[in-house]
């Protein structure tokens, strides 16, 4: 399928739009199709007919994925630009925008997969109004929202490449240097407050997750996890379109990230120590079995392994290593939201029903979806787009 | 950075900012998490739990002996009734089952504690804790559940988005969700805010016929409540539960049985719950102003050093956009 939009009198003729049907993209569009179908039914027959949520288990899969692990895994837009921008990173700048428009679309799906979970959807806005500051959900709110508009203004930067509107460009470069500073205070502040959201549970979630020092390894984590997406992102795509992955970027990155993760080790230890509840670890519960794979197989296997130039320089072993780190974030969101619950629940446990997986696995296809329609479309990765040119119409076309 | 690699893009000078950087985010990290971590073993503070008690203790609440219940239901009932709440056979308001739902404002469990003789069967009322520092409350992100100035926690439907944190941040699992409907909401006891707020008792507490239901002022709930127990130590356990649990509630007990046997969570701290999470989110906008500080003085270093240095033609992409907007 392929849609030519009729030029209009402009100087630079726009390359048509283009959307390559492949059998995996017609897979991709079923799964979104029965996404929507939960989603309609979810609205018009409430929680308990799509979902297994109890008073017991009021946050389930769309909380875990769509919220908790979506945002960090689109934590990979705010930390590129962070060490791309303003901590010397430029020669990292080729993989920004692929960073970038994964993080966007990830925040679209973390936008509708809360959207979905309100029981009083048509009173989103509301924290607009009525101020519960006290609340970090109230924060988690505001950041959220504020920071998926400044991710679509920051898209504006690239959609004036494609689409030469002078005026737009105009605006998009004056308000440049305000929204990249905005576009990485708000998600530093939702990343930790994540975090934030479970130090209610203080008595209730299990000592070895519950801390004061939550927000800081809910963010750090995000941070971390950020360049092994970006890792994986590039190795995948480049797969996909026949190109080599940048792995000399890729493998920089990730030594960079691979030390702040054994800072967090090393804080996680302290942290357990300080309380008193490192004893915890090796109690033999699944609580201490699951944490124990969480820092051995997320943290300590992956940091190491990007720690090692001999591993990180080669595309098996990068990806390898992001996988686990990934997952491992992943996994760690699970244990704080389920795992670490457990045993405070005087309930059976919680698995999703399947019209909340088919809902998260839409929301994901229309992701992929939406990211393969773009990189088709837009210069966003390297190779293709090393060095997008501020000026319109640099010419391109045959791509 | 140690070494650097082959295919760095010119326009990059080795930034002025970064170290400085790095320090300053590590110092704000740290005293953030200085900040953060303190409170943790500081405020367990018993001054607090007195101040709060001393605060409260006008505040309408009840004493529940659960020695006294024998499990009828009445007051089940009556709050049904003062709250038009319907009867649902998938919500048991009475008996082993029973649960705090939607429909069920109050609940009479039932329960066979091991250390009574067998056979022995003890009732359990459970309804809103009413807490001093509501953690429901604190954790609304729009004010929908709040604490009213004469002492009940109650609901405005209008405002609440249903998010479902204040089922999450409830230390007793009291507020319970409509969840079989495409419009839900939240519901909890509001210890019958109009009749309290009027003088009267709660439904609850007027109609209990063994008088297990004390309706009176925390303060003096408490000091009965150390009478009784003081009066009869064979029988009662030595505590009351509530008078420190997460701060205080409203909502004291006394029991024959341990509270564990009889469902009540046990190991709750004594600070109130938004103490904890305020010691967090008060920090949100001095760490947004610090980065947003530090960001905005790397990027106009960032500009100078490109101006002043590197006038290089074969800047970074965005090059010429930070000289034309800084001056």
């Amino acid at each position: 399928m392929s849609v030519t939009t009729t030029a209009l009198a402009r100087p630079a003729a726009p390359r048509p739009w283009t959307f390559h049907m492949t059998s995996f993209r017609v897979v991709l569009l079923g799964i979104a199709g029965l996404g929507i179908g939960s989603v309609l039914y979810r609205f018009l027959f409430g929680l308990s007919a799509s979902t297994n949520l109890t008073d017991q288990w009021p946050w389930g899969l769309w909380i875990w994925w769509d919220v908790a692990a979506g945002a960090a895994l689109a934590g990979g837009g705010y930390s590129t630009a962070l060490m791309v921008n303003f901590l010397g990173g430029d020669k990292w700048r080729t993989v920004e925008r692929g960073a970038f428009l994964t993080s966007m679309l990830g925040y679209v799906m973390v936008s509708g997969g809360l959207l979905l979970d309100l029981g009083r959807w048509f009173n989103f806005w509301r924290p607009i109004r009525f101020w519960g500051y006290h609340s970090v959900m109230f924060l988690l709110f505001w950041c959220v929202a504020g920071y998926t508009v400044v991710q679509l203004v920051e898209f504006g930067h690239i959609w004036v490449e494609r689409v030469p509107t002078p005026r737009m460009t105009r605006l998009m470069h004056r308000i440049y240097v305000p929204v990249l500073i905005v576009g990485v205070v708000l998600p530093i502040l939702h990343q930790s407050a994540l975090g934030s959201l479970f130090i209610v549970a203080k008595g209730r979630l299990d000592p070895l997750w519950w801390s004061m020092l939550l927000p800081l390894f809910f963010l750090m984590s995000s941070f971390f996890v950020g360049p092994a997406m970006v890792a994986i992102e590039n190795i995948v795509s480049a797969r996909a379109h026949g190109r080599r992955a940048p792995v000399p970027v890729l493998g920089d990155m990730v030594r960079v990230t691979g030390k702040l993760m054994g800072v967090y080790l090393v804080l996680k230890i302290a942290d357990l120590v300080w309380r008193g509840e490192l004893g915890r670890m090796f109690e033999g519960t699944t609580a201490s079995n699951f944490f124990l794979i969480e820092m051995l197989i997320g943290i300590v296997v992956p940091g190491a392994m990007f720690l090692l130039p001999r591993i990180r320089q080669t595309v098996g072993g990068l990806f390898a290593a992001s996988f686990l780190v990934v997952a491992g974030v992943v996994f760690n969101r699970a244990n704080v939201v389920f795992t670490g619950m457990a045993r405070s629940v005087n309930a059976p446990s919680y698995f999703p029903y399947w019209m909340e997986l088919a809902v998260t696995g839409g929301l994901i296809a229309g992701a992929v979806l939406t990211y393969l329609f773009i990189t088709e479309n837009f210069p966003i990765l390297p190779e293709r787009g090393a060095a997008p040119s501020p000026a319109p119409g640099s010419a391109r076309a045959a791509g | 950075m140690r070494r650097d690699s082959a295919g760095e893009p010119p326009g990059g000078p080795t930034d002025p900012g970064r170290r400085e950087f790095l320090k300053l985010v590590g110092a704000t990290a740290g005293a953030a998490a200085a900040a953060a971590v303190l409170p943790s073993g500081a405020i367990a503070s018993p001054e607090r739990v007195e101040e709060l008690a001393r605060e409260h203790a006008n505040d309408p609440g009840m004493l529940i002996d659960l020695s006294k219940c024998i499990g009828c239901g009445a007051c089940v009932t009556a709050c049904k009734f003062q709250n038009d709440l319907t009867w649902r056979q998938d919500q048991p308001w009475l008996g082993p089952d029973a649960q705090l739902a939607s429909a069920n404002w109050t609940v009479v469990r039932t329960f066979e504690p091991e250390t009574e003789p067998s056979g022995s069967i003890r009732y359990a009322k459970r309804q809103c804790m009413h807490c001093l520092e509501p953690a429901c409350a604190s954790a609304c992100p729009v004010r929908a559940l709040r604490k009213e100035p004469n002492g009940p926690v109650t609901y405005d439907v209008t405002r609440c988005i249903g998010c479902r944190y204040c089922l999450v941040a409830c230390p007793f699992s009291v507020p319970t969700f409509e969840w079989d409907r495409p419009i839900s909401k939240v519901s909890k006891c509001n210890l019958c805010f109009q009749r309290v707020s009027h003088g009267e008792a709660t439904a609850c507490a007027a109609s209990c016929p063994v008088r297990a239901i004390t309706f009176g002022k925390r303060g003096e709930l408490l000091e009965k409540a150390r009478a009784t127990l003081a009066a009869d130590p064979e029988r009662y356990m030595p505590r009351i539960y509530g008078e420190k649990e997460v701060g205080g509630t409203s909502v004291l007990y006394i029991s024959d049985a341990t509270f564990p046997e009889v469902g009540f969570r046990e190991g709750l701290p004594t600070e109130p719950i938004p103490d904890y999470t305020w010691q967090v989110s008060r920090l949100a906008l001095p760490v947004a102003a610090t980065v947003g500080a530090v960001l905005t003085t790397i990027w106009v270093r960032r500009s100078r050093a490109l101006e002043r240095g590197a006038a290089a033609p074969s800047a970074s992409p965005d090059g010429e956009k930070p000289g034309g907007t800084h001056a």
